[in-house]
């Protein structure tokens, strides 16, 4: 028969790469909240009910302040960078890793824990280096998650005041992370809309291009492309009237479009 | 049972002041409120009083109670100056929250609750970084401030796992017992943003939260260290490579943050920049009582912290104070601010005597004890330099303000008592109204003839009767008259105080900062009892080592706290390998689910 543990600690696992992979906030919340539910539950023996209670109250109201944020933004979050696959395989193996590795004997909480906590800090790691407020409160979360669930497995049960301290603390980072969340729309309809400039370039260089360093900079679909006038328009009056005509060899039109399209004829010197 | 009035007006207050924060009167009516109400719950705090919740048990001591009483009165003169200065967004509920926090925190006899709790307690600093105003900086700032919470509570929540858990499997357990260490270590080092962890903290100073500085750079921080020096100064004092290797590691970060703290502070330009710096280096005194796990450590950093928190409480509070009193923390703006301010001058005189003391005071020898048990003896001149350095900071400040006021300082209007002009003095220098020129055309006041007529009888003196009469008549009409003149211009003075209220917002707010200072100083000196219960601790303590809950106060001093050898089996400086608190049998009654939550009983704690 199946353990209770074992179908929490899968659950937790699950909503935790629900969390961490998705962009709709919501579906996100919803992560969270089935990772947070279970959590409590991946412990041997089950604990009070009252403890239980505590911390599926948390975690409803957690996952509620995530979804009231997230109603009415126009963003979604951006997602993995790794994608659902890749993040599935690292939280399978450092699951796999936890149920292998004894480091406790005995050990007084359920091997699960142990294994869900490890790959619960492993889907934290990703999140935790990037600058999206989103992802960036759902890895703390779940770092925090796991780190619960090492306590559970290497202390065993987990007492009963500790349970609502912890749902506190899980409250409190979600609903902080909303408030940042909430913050952010608002900071980016402030902002003043750029006109490009021209990067300083030294003579007979090539003004330098922006390249899109992670996949989620980069646009979607070709239509979302700038065109290619709209990209070299602005830096082209400066690099044409201080460069000479630039040959076209073939490192420096590699990638681009021909330079006998893309450069404006040299003004005359001649009124 | 006294901690419940406490922690419940906490939690309620919290919960009400966010549910407020839309409304900017009712929130600030509600944080003022609720923070007087919780100061006077934490000065009811009994020591030695037990609450049973759960299976953990809420054992309250002396110092527990003075740290949480200092802390609350330190966040309501903060908010009352926030009144007058500009009200810091969230800070009352979010100060709410953490005093609560600590509170379980500092009460609670089971280790995983107390580190539950204290990572739970951290959590409003964010609420504080993000603030009103939507701007970029802020942003990162809240940023900074979760991943700080994430470490805060990964490291507290594994630190104590380590340590509890008895049964590693590695050949060598004093590894295990290091990367505790650093776990519990490195918390308290990115929260009070000790030196390679300082930018979060410059990046807070920098993002307009202004009176919010003291949370997330003072009151929690102070409770983390409180907590991890109760396990740094009985269950890591065993040695071993590994250990000795973090211990190192922990030196390192605390002599940097000791010199360049200081060394920041004198480069930087704007006020709060300064502040925060000089609270990292302040904090570097913690981080050399974990590096010295030495039991004897333990009462001069209780007492230093108590110090720190009202101390750098009245830092920030006198920073903010002075920009907003001449509208720049730019230093080079406020070049003559001790002439227009002389009050917020004798103020920060305070904070540098509460801070540093003089040789022999209670404050100085606690850092004196500090350097000298964490640090060789080779580097022991560090504490000259530290205290050479903080004086060098201080005194730029103090420079500053005695050198020829500046443009911004001149048209400022300091702390000068005003008092409102009359209505009769305002129409008369700006007749241009209708009501002006009515109240000029208005009779004036004169003195009533009642006075000359007694002298004119005078000249009559064949009719003396009717003469005395009249007199008589004529001084208590005279009475009368000045009587009601008297209650006129109380009705009058009645009517301006508020206008003068309003007019010398400065000098009260000025007045405020010094009131703080004083009590930085008096607690910084041993006053309020700090001296007796900074030599008590926290449950903690109560549960890892023998450390009583009462000030030892004579011989009719109660039994001290002798934790039983069948719950509490650490020995502080045995080599002994073992649970912290003893397994017991879980709520299931299984061996094996051993729970760490039933260690010591109060009675054990208590001596009961």
């Amino acid at each position: 028969m199946i353990e209770p543990a074992v179908v929490a600690a899968a659950g937790v696992v699950v909503g935790a790469i629900v969390a961490v992979a998705a962009r709709d906030r919501r579906v996100v919340a919803i992560g969270l909240l089935v990772a947070m539910v279970a959590a409590p539950l991946v412990a041997s023996p089950l604990p009070e009910s009252l403890s239980v209670a505590a911390r599926v109250v948390g975690a409803v109201l957690a996952a509620y302040l995530l979804w009231a944020a997230s109603h009415g933004l126009h963003s979604d979050s951006s997602g993995s960078a790794l994608g659902l696959a890749a993040e599935s395989a690292i939280a399978v193996a450092a699951f796999a890793i936890g149920m292998s590795v004894s480091m406790v004997d005995p050990l007084p909480g359920p091997t699960v824990a142990q294994a869900a906590g490890l790959a619960l800090v492993a889907l934290a790691v990703v999140p935790l280096v990037g600058r999206d407020v989103l992802r960036l409160g759902v890895g703390v979360v779940l770092l925090v998650l796991g780190s619960t669930l090492f306590t559970a497995a290497w202390l065993g049960p987990t007492p009963p005041l500790a349970h609502l301290a912890i749902a506190s603390l899980l409250t409190g980072i979600v609903g902080a992370t909303s408030v940042t969340l909430g913050r952010q729309p608002l900071i980016e309809a402030a902002a003043p809309v750029e006109e490009p400039t021209a990067p300083a370039t030294a003579p007979g260089l090539d003004p330098p291009r922006p390249k899109p360093s992670r996949s989620r900079e980069r646009l979607k679909s070709p239509s979302d492309q700038p065109s290619v006038w709209a990209q070299e328009e602005s830096g082209m009056d400066q690099a044409a009237s201080e460069a000479p005509a630039i040959e076209a060899s073939p490192s420096h039109t590699a990638g681009r479009a021909p330079a006998s399209r893309l450069q404006r004829p040299p003004r005359s010197a001649k009124p | 049972m006294s901690i419940v009035p406490f922690l419940v007006v906490c939690g309620v207050g919290a919960f009400l002041g966010m549910l407020a924060a839309p409304f900017p009167r009712l929130a600030r009516l509600m944080g003022v409120g609720a923070l007087a109400v919780a100061f006077l719950a934490a000065l009811t705090i009994k020591p030695t009083d037990q609450l049973t919740v759960g299976h953990v048990q809420l054992a309250t001591s002396w110092y527990a109670g003075l740290f949480l009483s200092s802390a609350v009165a330190c966040c309501l003169i903060v908010c009352i100056l926030g009144l007058a200065v500009g009200w810091p967004e969230r800070l009352a509920p979010a100060a709410l929250a953490t005093f609560g926090g600590l509170a379980v925190a500092f009460t609670a006899t089971d280790p995983s609750v107390v580190f539950a709790a204290i990572a739970a307690s951290a959590v409003p600093a964010i609420l504080v970084a993000i603030g009103a105003r939507s701007e970029a900086p802020v942003v990162d700032v809240s940023l900074a401030e979760l991943r700080t919470l994430g470490l805060i509570a990964a490291g507290a929540l594994i630190a104590s796992a380590l340590v509890l858990q008895p049964g590693w499997t590695t050949s060598d357990p004093t590894f295990v017992f290091a990367l505790a260490y650093l776990a519990l270590g490195l918390a308290v080092a990115v929260r009070f943003g000790a030196v390679p962890f300082h930018v979060p903290a410059a990046r807070l100073s920098k993002s307009n939260v202004k009176l919010g500085l003291a949370l997330s750079l003072v009151w929690i921080p102070a409770g983390l260290g409180i907590v991890a020096l109760s396990w740094s100064t009985s269950l890591f004092q065993r040695q071993g490579e590994w250990l000795d290797v973090a211990v190192a590691g922990l030196q390192v970060i605390a002599v940097a943050t000791l010199i360049l703290g200081a060394l920041g502070a004198l480069l930087h330009e704007e006020l709060e920049e300064i502040a925060t710096y000089s609270i990292v280096q302040d904090a570097a005194f913690v981080l050399l009582a974990l590096a010295a796990r030495d039991a004897d450590a333990a009462e001069p950093t209780r007492l230093w912290l108590l110090a720190f928190i009202v101390a750098k409480s009245a830092l920030v509070a006198w920073v903010v104070t002075l920009s907003s009193t001449h509208g720049s923390s730019k230093l080079q703006d406020l070049r003559g601010w001790f002439r227009r301010s002389p009050i917020l001058g004798v103020a920060l005189i305070g904070i540098v005597v509460a801070t540093l003391g003089w040789p022999g005071s209670p404050v100085s020898e606690a850092r004196a004890t500090l350097i000298r048990l964490a640090l060789p003896s080779q580097l022991q001149f560090l504490g000259i330099v530290a205290v050479f350095g903080a004086i060098a900071y201080y005194g730029r400040l103090i420079a500053v303000g005695l050198m020829a006021p500046g443009e911004l300082v001149k048209s400022s209007t300091g702390e000068r008592p005003r008092w409102p002009q009359s209505q009769l003095a305002v129409a008369a220098k700006s007749p241009r109204t209708r009501a002006a020129r009515a109240a000029l055309r208005a009779p004036s006041v004169k003195a009533p003839p009642a006075v000359k007529a007694p002298r004119a009888e005078k000249a009559a003196p064949g009719n003396a009767t009717p003469v005395a009469a009249r007199s008589i008549s004529g001084a208590a009409g005279h009475l009368r008259s000045g009587a009601v003149r008297s209650i006129h211009a109380a009705i009058a003075l009645a009517r301006q105080l508020p206008a003068a209220w309003r007019l010398n917002r400065r000098l009260e707010t000025s007045l405020l900062v010094l009131g703080i200072s004083v009590l930085a100083i008096a607690i910084a000196f041993g006053g309020f009892g700090a001296s007796k219960a900074s030599s008590t601790g926290i449950s903690l303590d109560a549960v890892v080592a023998p450390t009583p809950l009462l000030p030892i106060l004579g011989p009719t001093t109660p039994p001290l706290a002798t934790p039983a050898p069948s719950s509490v089996t650490a020995t502080p400086s045995g080599g002994q390998v073992g649970p912290v608190v003893s397994a017991t049998p879980g709520p299931s009654g299984s061996g094996v689910g051993s729970s760490p939550s039933s260690g010591a009983q109060p009675s054990q704690l208590t001596g009961d």
